[in-house]
């Protein structure tokens, strides 16, 4: 699913490219990464092996730029090819909003493509994604190879229900641009479809930069609330409050014990859980969450770690 | 799991980010980010100039990821907390609900006790924010900031973007 952050104006996709092993999904990043402008670009991360077969992923976050008051931003991932990686594999494609799929071209590497395209399936099901109604284009890659299998042939194996595709020479570029736009597009396409009518709130100052103020001054703060404090219309126009989280309910987490929270005998944890429980405590109690599994301090002590507290603070940060 | 596109407007992301600036006051550590199961970052708190954010959520939402499937390998539904030990800084993950990770960074000036006491009661917080949001998503209706000519003008953008 698209992510629209209203606060910090983002809509972020994620586009996965999947295939078999070395049909060139890093390629493809490695040169999307090589052309595109740096600004508009982040840094590429490959988890690779020694042999620079991707392990885990690779990462590429690509910002396009302001569309409507919103930075859209898509994140590029590659799975690992592998048919043995499939437990990492089956963990990239979650969240995912569209898919490349980008197969090799060369006749001895049908079974592989074929192989691939099915475990795909399954592990889309098995996120309970449709694979008939998930983005997806197909790259033939390598087509600058001699003796590869025609886009007819191609076709006919990969892609009966005719969806989109490209030919492609990753190493080269040929294609690699054309494919992605085109993803891009039906993403986009299908997010909009998915949601409602309502029109883009109006824009506010950039609140991302609000939000990365040091830890010192949110301190001289007693709430600081950075971005509700210029919320716009967003905020006002509360007939609009969703939340797409899964209708399941929230899982409770399990109860720690009472003894992971104690103030240990250990020398590094004692002072500083002594001076802080009262006051976590204080809280818990005012929001009627008492079964907070964490030992109940003397008033005293607790006055008296309060004491302590403010003279930390006093010192650490001068005058209030 | 839900194809919904995830929407967070600026109301629930100020009550969210009070939250965790509390929790970075009270646990005197670097900073905070909240960070979709997914990989992407919902927001972040104190001292992250420095961080490349982005990157940072894609590889702790991989790491959470693959601890899950460690845990099932064990015989455990899913680890609800991560701790990263280094040299200086250390990194404490903390599941929040059944789709977000609080992950806090902090240095020697605080201990791992003192930031997995605050992470988990923030870490309830939270989930009990993202539990209302939820149940009020049917009845206050869905929309987007995509609207139709969003993905035109994107791909305009992208014309000019990805030239050979």
């Amino acid at each position: 699913m698209v992510a629209i952050n209203y606060s910090s104006r983002e809509v972020c996709c994620k586009i996965v490219y999947y295939g078999p092993g070395l049909s060139g999904k890093t390629t493809n990043l490695q040169y999307v990464h090589s052309k595109v402008p740096q600004d508009t670009r982040g840094k590429l991360i490959s988890l690779a092996t020694e042999a620079d077969r991707t392990l885990y992923f690779d990462f590429l976050p690509i910002n396009i730029g302001t569309i409507n008051g919103f930075a859209a931003k898509f994140q590029l991932y590659t799975v690992p090819g592998q048919v043995y990686y499939n437990a990492t594999r089956k963990l990239v494609l979650r969240g995912v909003d569209g898919l490349v799929f980008v197969a090799d071209s060369q006749p001895d590497k049908m079974d592989e493509n074929i192989e691939s395209l099915s475990n795909l399936e399954e592990n889309l099901r098995e996120y309970g994604y449709d694979p008939e109604t998930m983005p997806l284009v197909i790259q033939y890659n390598k087509r600058d190879l001699p003796g590869v299998l025609s886009v007819e042939e191609l076709n006919r194996r990969l892609n009966p229900q005719v969806r989109p595709h490209f030919e492609a020479s990753a190493t080269i570029g040929n294609g690699v641009f054309d494919t992605l736009k085109l993803i891009i597009k039906i993403v986009l396409e299908k997010a909009k479809n998915s949601g409602g009518q309502r029109a883009p709130v109006s824009i506010k100052a950039q609140q991302t930069e609000t939000v990365d103020q040091p830890v010192a001054v949110a301190r001289t703060q007693p709430q600081p609330a950075p971005v509700g404090v210029a919320s716009g219309s967003a905020a006002a126009d509360s007939g609009y409050r969703p939340f797409p989280g899964t209708k399941t309910t929230i899982k409770e987490e399990p109860k720690i014990s009472p003894a992971g929270f104690t103030p240990a005998p250990g020398p590094e944890s004692e002072t500083p859980i002594e001076q802080k429980v009262p006051e976590m405590a204080q809280t818990s109690e005012g929001n009627g969450s008492t079964d907070l599994s964490r030992p109940a301090m003397a008033p005293s002590l607790r006055r008296r770690a309060d004491r302590k507290k403010r003279g930390f603070f006093k010192r650490l940060f001068g005058k209030k | 799991m839900s194809n919904d596109n995830f929407i967070i407007y600026e109301e629930e992301i100020a009550q969210i980010e009070t939250l965790i600036s509390k929790m970075l006051k009270g646990c005197e550590a670097k900073c905070a980010l909240l960070v979709d199961k997914d990989g992407h970052l919902i927001t972040r708190q104190g001292f992250t100039h420095s961080l490349d954010t982005t990157a940072l959520a894609a590889l702790l939402a991989g790491s959470f990821a693959s601890t899950k499937e460690i845990a099932k390998l064990v015989g455990e539904p899913e680890f609800s907390v991560l701790f990263h030990q280094g040299k200086k800084d250390h990194i404490h993950m903390s599941l929040v609900g059944d789709r977000s990770i609080l992950v806090v960074v902090f240095d020697d000036r605080t201990t791992i006790g003192m930031v997995r006491l605050y992470a988990k009661e923030t870490a309830q917080e939270l989930a009990k924010i993202f539990q209302e949001i939820a149940d009020n998503k049917d009845s206050k209706g869905q929309g987007t900031g995509i609207d139709s000519n969003f993905a035109d003008m994107a791909q305009n953008k992208l014309d000019d973007i990805f030239s050979d």
